[in-house]
């Protein structure tokens, strides 16, 4: 009997033009999702910190660039359906008459941010970490609202 | 001990921080995917400069500052990647490497060039030569 074997070049798209359909593919979903929520997304315009929103396994993930901060200093709070994040950025330099300032693009001040999730979600489970001035926030979905399987047993 | 005091970004009442859009460079890259322009605050000292980035998403091994015939830049190779398993449901901002230059005017002492990372801000302390140093000369009665 013949045996076939797949290796990772077998495929006709492997290698670089692969990679350049699942990048196609990537952005073809990230155009739908950004026009499914036209609504937010022109609403958030302005608003710090601008947010990334994905689903998985889970729930959601969100994450947000928020440099030069700790996990300590955002503050983050769920009610129902809703992600709210607060905090400030300060940034100073001595003034002692010997420094100067030559540019000055990195913004300082207070935020705060709510997000609509389209889910519910289970505020006992939400984990928040950061990493490299991103903010990662783990949004598991209530129980009620996450699919269940349902084992089909053979007789 | 003198008395310190610092400076505020515009005066004493903290402003309401205002997102801006990221700027895109139109930059050649090996590994695709979009740059940004950092954004950068440089402060002189008598004996330094001080550029400090703003590089979310990126690992200290993933910036690169070179000093080559009087320009700086700072270039990352890699910025934050999501997990292969999360569907985009809506995004406000892209992740991508960054990319800056600067030409100094000052000869620094290039043996001397330090740098580090924490939380997404790079630090970069490029200390003055000898030969341009500010003096203070100290006036005795």
């Amino acid at each position: 009997m013949a045996q076939l074997t797949w290796t990772r070049f077998a495929h006709p798209w492997s290698g670089e033009t692969w990679d350049a359909f699942e990048g196609l593919r990537r952005g073809v979903d990230e155009l739908f999702a950004r026009a499914g929520h036209e609504g937010l997304f022109r609403s958030a315009h302005g608003v710090h910190p601008p947010v990334n929103l994905y689903e998985n396994a889970d729930g959601f993930v969100l994450t947000a660039e928020l440099p030069g901060l700790k996990l300590e200093e955002i503050e983050l709070a769920v009610h129902g359906n809703r992600l709210s994040i607060r905090g400030e950025r300060k940034i100073s330099y001595p003034d002692d008459g010997r420094t100067s300032l030559h540019r000055r693009e990195r913004q300082v001040g207070r935020f705060r941010r709510a997000v609509e999730l389209p889910a519910a979600i289970d505020s006992e489970k939400v984990e928040a970490s950061y990493r490299n001035g991103v903010l990662l926030v783990k949004l598991p979905k209530s129980a009620a609202h996450r699919p269940r399987r349902i084992e089909v047993q053979a007789q | 001990m003198t008395n310190q005091s610092t400076t505020t970004h515009e005066g004493s009442a903290t402003p309401e921080l205002r997102s801006r859009e990221k700027q895109a460079l139109e930059r050649e890259t090996t590994r695709g995917g979009p740059v940004f322009r950092a954004d950068v605050d440089i402060v002189e000292r008598a004996d330094e400069y001080l550029v400090t980035a703003d590089l979310p998403g990126v690992e200290s091994n993933d910036v690169q500052v070179r000093l080559e015939g009087g320009v700086l830049s700072i270039e990352t190779t890699r910025g934050f990647v999501p997990e292969p398993g999360w569907t985009p449901v809506y995004s406000e901002y892209v992740s991508g490497g960054f990319y800056r230059e600067f030409r100094l005017s000052d000869q620094i002492d290039v043996g001397r060039i330090s740098a580090k990372m924490h939380d997404g801000v790079l630090e970069l302390h490029l200390p003055k030569a000898e030969q341009h140093r500010t003096r203070r000369i100290e006036v005795t009665s």
